[in-house]
């Protein structure tokens, strides 16, 4: 290992020598600086886990979830420079951690804030006018087997519980007063779609999300309907085209 | 599963999906207003996330340059301490001292 190697290992770790050869410019103990320096690090990435989750740190309380942040930190240090990104395994993470099994929601709910912030995040790209589209309409044939294209800032949410309504509530000045309302064990489905500078999360049909899923990933149009459970179909478009999220399409030679 | 799908269906489904799409929009985001200084302690309504410098910063409850969308209407409903109105705004606005 080179001397960044070490130097690094040690700093994303709990405990472990100061890395040999540092030297304070005022002749102080660089052990001590360095622990600071470590304490800052990890504390910065808690911090950063904090500002992408703060949802799931209302559920759990800071406590809690700065103590399970911290043990993250420690078992999945940032692998990209880009610290919006930072934290994209912790929902996977919540879900295998055994003091949180009590709150079977907390995952997905963690999955619905990582989207959030990855729709504020992607590129942009433009919306196929609706007279291409309209122009499909002419052969019913090839629109079946049209593929659809849809814009990178999409993400879509399902889950066995209510976290759309749980993530809702959280918006409002006092979530406290509509948390009750919310029958957690009611699966949601929910579209993260950015409109300008803003994402929008819309509910959805569980079957329609079913359906964009196979959209993106290359499904045609029939296949895409046909996997997926029965929903609204025409809602589902009208929400996509009206959103700007179908961005180009391809016909089957 | 939807296995009587029929090419017929998609075709009426795009259209009738095409004339929905074609009334303009009147979704929430459009009936919001940015209202300023309601919000609470880190409670501002810009989620960039991590690694960014505005979400979840106002420092200080009802920060006036802070703003958080409101249902369109209620901004000017809404009690502001520090504001000179006693109510949000839709402008930023200099904040009274306490």
């Amino acid at each position: 290992m080179s001397d960044h190697d070490d130097f690094a290992a040690t700093l994303l770790s709990d405990t472990g020598d100061c890395p040999p050869g540092l030297r304070a410019w005022n002749g102080s103990d660089p052990a001590q600086r360095f622990a600071v320096y470590r304490n800052n690090v990890t504390v910065s990435l808690i911090d950063a886990l904090a500002d992408t989750y703060p949802v799931t740190q209302a559920m759990l309380g800071e406590e809690f979830f700065r103590a399970m942040a911290r043990l993250y930190v420690r078992a999945e240090p940032p692998r990209s420079p880009v610290l919006a990104w930072y934290g994209d395994s912790f929902p996977d993470f919540v879900q295998g951690f055994p003091p949180a099994s009590g709150l079977p929601y907390l995952a997905d709910l963690a999955r619905l804030e990582m989207r959030y912030v990855q729709a504020y995040h992607a590129a942009d790209a433009s919306a196929l006018p609706m007279a291409d589209l309209a122009g499909l309409l002419a052969d019913a044939n090839a629109l079946a087997h049209v593929r659809f294209s849809l814009h990178p800032a999409l993400e879509t949410v399902r889950s066995r519980y209510a976290v759309v309504s749980l993530w809702i509530a959280h918006q409002g000045q006092t979530p406290a007063n509509s948390l009750g309302e919310i029958n957690l064990d009611l699966g949601e489905a929910a579209l993260l779609i950015r409109q300008g500078l803003e994402v929008e999360i819309v509910r959805i049909e569980a079957g329609a999300a079913q359906f964009i899923d196979c959209l993106r990933s290359g499904a045609s149009f029939a296949d895409a309907v046909h996997s997926a459970a029965p929903f609204d179909l025409s809602n589902a478009l009208a929400l996509l085209i009206r959103g700007g999220a179908i961005t180009h399409f391809t016909l089957q030679e | 599963m939807n296995k009587a799908v029929t090419t017929t269906s998609l075709a009426l489904a795009l259209s009738a999906a095409l004339a929905v799409a074609a009334i303009p929009m009147t979704a929430h985001a459009a009936e919001k207003d940015k209202c300023f200084g309601v919000a609470l302690k880190g409670k501002n309504d810009c989620k960039a996330g991590a690694g960014t410098s505005c979400a979840g910063t106002s420092k200080v409850d009802y920060q006036s340059n802070a703003w958080s969308m409101v249902p369109k209407g209620t901004c000017e409903q809404t009690t502001s301490p520090t504001s000179p109105t006693g109510f949000g705004q839709l402008q930023e606005f200099k904040a009274k001292s306490a």
